[in-house]
């Protein structure tokens, strides 16, 4: 598992109030009881402060999974650090 | 597609009708509704003027699945002048009932905040509810506006005030309390020395009922302005606009002593609500004066609400003098659940100023129309 995806995987442990070794990539909104939209919201502004990065309003939209917020999180590393 | 937020336009207005649609079937709430016309009946945009409503709607593929709307106003700050700032209210995300949207609230506070990053929000229903603790996720600063209430009719109130009968014991006690006269007498009494000492010394007080505010209200603004750390802004333009004379459910009383306007206030009855019973409830709305001449405004407006035939008067006040005035009049306070939140950017302009000395009411906001 990549750096981002462990750091992602513990924000959503703290956030959604499960511990992390029952995080998964597929973990969703359907499984984790705690992820309704104000916590949606508390994760949203947690990856933006952990990883530095600002996330449009589509950004935003496509996270549905654990697993899209790491991609979008590593796409958005890459893009900075070119 | 993903969801845009965009303004709210005629073409719009049916997908707006089959979102709320699908809310009053997934909710038990009658008021959980989006504005099924695109231009705000209350406060639309006019030329020339900073106050006016303006809602935005989160749609996919033509379907509505959130909406919001900001309230543009002016405040007054002795440190800032006038500014702009606007108030976010009727959020409404089709998450309450579907998970699959469960983004969508936070979209709209995020684009509400990009579109004016001064913003505040009031009301809400407490600190447990989503929306303030969104907020709260978001920097924002909540506080509560208190909150007052006095009983003109003790016997009625014991035996009507449904939100305080819903145990067995509860509604034994206040039937004890309201048919021994213990409870009520004691009440009323408490409530008379508090409003003899304030009564006498107040002089030649009259209140007139008035049609619109005239000058006088905008030499009253000049003249108090400066005293509060933060006010909406109350002049005779604005308050044209947020009393107009065609609006009837709400009194517009102008305060003069010996003959001088002091002060104003605006009261009206609330709505019929399940938990007041059939109690008349009154609702000291807005009010101006200097903080000094506070209390002589509360107690006429208080009067004109009992002569109105008023069984209980509420009201919310933020500041410290208001709230004094209140006291002195008899009124008891309560546990607030009306809370004043503050964007990031518009605290960071209050620089943390003490709330004591804000001048916020239930004419902030969205209520005026209905909900004050």
């Amino acid at each position: 598992m990549t750096d981002v995806a462990e750091r992602v995987k513990s924000i959503a442990s703290d956030v959604f109030g499960v511990p992390a070794h029952k995080i998964f990539p597929d973990s969703s909104p359907q499984t984790l009881e705690r992820w309704d939209s104000t916590q949606h919201l508390t994760f949203v502004l947690a990856l933006e402060e952990t990883f530095q990065l600002q996330l449009s309003p589509e950004e935003t939209e496509r996270i549905r999974t654990v697993g899209d917020a790491v991609r979008l999180v590593e796409e958005k590393i890459q893009v900075t650090g070119e | 597609m993903p969801i845009a937020i965009e303004s709210y336009r005629e073409e719009h207005q049916n997908a707006v009708r089959a979102f709320n649609q699908r809310l009053r079937a997934g909710t038990a709430e009658p008021d959980l509704v989006f504005y099924e016309r695109c231009r705000p009946a209350w406060l639309p945009k006019l030329d020339g003027s900073p106050l006016y409503n303006e809602y935005f709607v989160a749609q996919e593929n033509g379907a509505v699945h959130g909406a919001y709307a900001l309230k543009y106003e002016q405040f007054f700050s002795p440190e800032h002048g006038e500014f702009a700032v606007a108030c976010y209210h009727h959020p409404l995300s089709e998450g309450v009932i579907d998970r699959n949207y469960f983004s969508v609230g936070g979209l709209l506070l995020r684009d509400a905040v990009r579109r004016e990053p001064r913003l505040y929000a009031l009301g809400m229903g407490g600190y447990d509810h989503s929306l303030p603790k969104m907020l709260k996720a978001m920097g924002w600063e909540l506080r509560s506006v208190p909150f007052y209430f006095h009983i003109v009719h003790p016997y009625r109130f014991l035996r009507q005030m449904m939100v305080l009968r819903i145990t067995f014991l509860q509604r034994w006690m206040m039937n004890l309390a309201a048919f021994s006269g213990t409870g009520w007498a004691a009440l009323a009494a408490w409530q008379k020395i508090k409003r003899l000492r304030v009564g006498r010394p107040l002089g030649a007080l009259e209140a007139v009922e008035v049609e619109e505010f005239a000058d006088w209200a905008d030499s009253l603004w000049l003249e108090a302005k400066h005293a509060y750390h933060l006010a909406s802004v109350r002049d005779r333009q604005t308050l044209a606009r947020l009393y107009p004379p065609s609006q009837k459910h709400l009194t517009k009383l102008c305060v003069y002593q010996q003959g001088r306007p002091i002060g104003w206030a605006v009261i009206g009855e609330r709505r019929k609500d399940p938990k007041y019973g059939s109690l008349r409830v009154g609702s000291i709305v807005d009010c101006w004066a200097h903080p000094a001449n506070a209390t002589p405004i509360i107690y006429c407006a208080t009067l004109k609400l009992e002569a109105n035939g008023m069984n209980l008067i509420v009201s919310n006040q933020s500041h410290e003098q208001w709230r004094r005035a209140l006291e002195e009049c008899g009124f008891f306070t309560a546990k607030s659940n009306f809370v004043f939140a503050t964007s990031k950017q518009f605290s960071a302009l209050l620089q943390k100023g003490d709330f004591g000395q804000f001048h916020v009411n239930r004419a902030n906001g969205d209520g005026l129309p209905a909900n004050f």
